[in-house]
């Protein structure tokens, strides 16, 4: 039986830095949406959620093309709230761990698929990547233990925004990004994988440019075959 | 000729549940989550009146009325008279024969029976009509209610309200969990702690999805959804 039995995809944002006037999660890369490359990785997950806010009903269309079986859970405060609240709102009701992960990331399907099958009940887990961008979310390390996560000066691997987290991680909230609400929980293991998140133009280029990491094919033909 | 009290009490041994709101009781204290589901679209997999409408090739007079109501344009109580009106030509045996062989969604048919106690159906629909569904589930029904006169349905004693059932309900129970599809859920919603558009046969309209938590696809994962809850 595998371990990963919930995930919650956050993808309510605006995706403004971005500028497509869509949500990131439908955004195509070789007519492939990033949400049918998630979902064709979280494909053995029995319980998937996609929060959703901005565009809703373009993203439940696309879930319902997908994979019905999704279930969708709105987040009408996306304008006002962070990741933070998306993730809470994906998660409630649910009990033990929950993968969590942003709906705007493109993986190494085996590198993702490595983390998740090492995920262990009651061991929480930051996903971590190379580092790509100055602005992502980075990491102090020891050994393999996240002590800290933080912006300012890059270090060699960023927080993929992924993360398996117990649900009671997310029952106090304030209006902070995630990784602020984490800093509580830490030292957090590491687990690295391959993971490209576009929030901007520059992203995209750099994603379409290692498109060939991403196995979109795989993801096209999960959509053209579901029901 | 009955006069009114008789003929209500007369209702009495057909009605699945009058849906007067009657206040809190006094001693029992709400507690634990139930389950109020709209039944067309949701427990059946096809629109109802539509397919009692096909019996008398009026289908597609039917089929534009209900979508109409579906997405607010006619209000559901004009449209539900109306959608009488051209319906009550139908004896109520061949409506009730037509309603038992509807399809149902099996996952949620699986999931009412095995939470009886606690599971709901709230209906626009005509109590008499859908009487073998109720027998079917075996969960209480509050539905729009009939007169009978001379053994066959003389009219339409009360159109479901659907605030009414859903506040009863939360007289006896903390939590209240509404399942629906159509425009005239959304006074359920409205008093429900949590709210499910539920678009497993027809797309759910925007004002309904505007006061809902969830969105289900399908009838299995509804059923997950609702175990959790």
């Amino acid at each position: 039986m595998p371990t990963v039995k919930n995930a919650v995809i956050a993808a309510a944002g605006l995706g403004s830095r971005l500028g497509h006037g869509k949500p990131k999660c439908l955004v195509e890369i070789d007519g492939v949406s990033i949400l049918s490359h998630l979902l064709s990785l979280l494909n053995d997950v029995e319980d998937v959620r996609v929060v959703i806010g901005f565009e809703e009903r373009a993203v439940i269309s696309e879930i319902k093309r997908i994979r019905p079986d999704v279930i969708a859970v709105r987040n009408p405060d996306f304008r006002s709230t962070t990741t933070l609240h998306s993730y809470a709102a994906g998660a409630r009701y649910l009990k033990g761990d929950c993968l969590f992960m942003d709906g705007d990331i493109l993986f190494e399907p085996d590198s993702f698929k490595r983390f998740v099958a090492t995920c262990k009940p009651d061991r929480p887990r930051l996903a971590i990547t190379k580092t790509k961008t100055k602005d992502a979310v980075f990491l102090d390390l020891e050994g393999d233990m996240v002590t800290r996560l933080r912006r300012g000066e890059p270090s060699e691997y960023e927080w993929a925004n992924v993360a398996w987290l117990p649900v009671g991680f997310f029952e106090h909230l304030e209006n902070t990004p995630v990784f602020e609400h984490l800093a509580q929980f830490m030292p957090i293991e590491a687990g690295i994988l391959t993971s490209y998140e576009i929030d901007t133009e520059t992203d995209l280029l750099q994603a379409q440019q290692n498109r060939h990491l991403f196995c979109l094919d795989t993801a096209a033909t999960a959509g053209a075959l579901a029901p | 000729m009955r006069d009114t009290a008789t003929q209500l009490h007369y209702l009495d041994a057909y009605r699945l549940e009058d849906h007067e709101y009657n206040g809190p009781a006094a001693e029992s204290r709400p507690s634990g989550t139930c389950f109020a589901f709209d039944l067309d679209g949701t427990i059946t997999t096809e629109e109802l009146l539509p397919l009692i409408a096909a019996e008398l090739n009026l289908e597609t007079e039917m089929s534009l009325l209900t979508r109409l109501t579906m997405d607010g344009v006619i209000p559901f109580e004009d449209s539900f008279r109306l959608r009488f009106a051209i319906l009550r030509a139908a004896g109520l045996e061949r409506v009730q024969s037509i309603v038992s062989e509807v399809q149902l969604d099996p996952y949620i048919v699986e999931f009412i029976r095995e939470n009886r106690s606690r599971c709901f159906v709230v209906t626009g629909n005509l109590d008499l009509w859908i009487a073998p569904l109720a027998d079917k589930l075996g969960c209480e029904f509050f539905a729009s209610t009939a007169v009978m006169q001379g053994g066959r349905i003389a009219g339409i004693h009360q159109v479901m309200r659907k605030s009414v059932p859903a506040l009863k309900l939360k007289d006896r129970f903390e939590r209240l969990v509404a399942v629906g599809d159509g425009f005239n859920d959304i006074p359920m919603f409205d008093v429900a702690e949590i709210g499910i558009a539920y678009q497993g046969v027809h797309t759910a309209p925007d004002a309904l999805i505007s006061v809902s938590n969830y969105v289900a696809l399908d009838g299995k994962s509804l059923c997950r959804l609702l175990r959790t809850l």
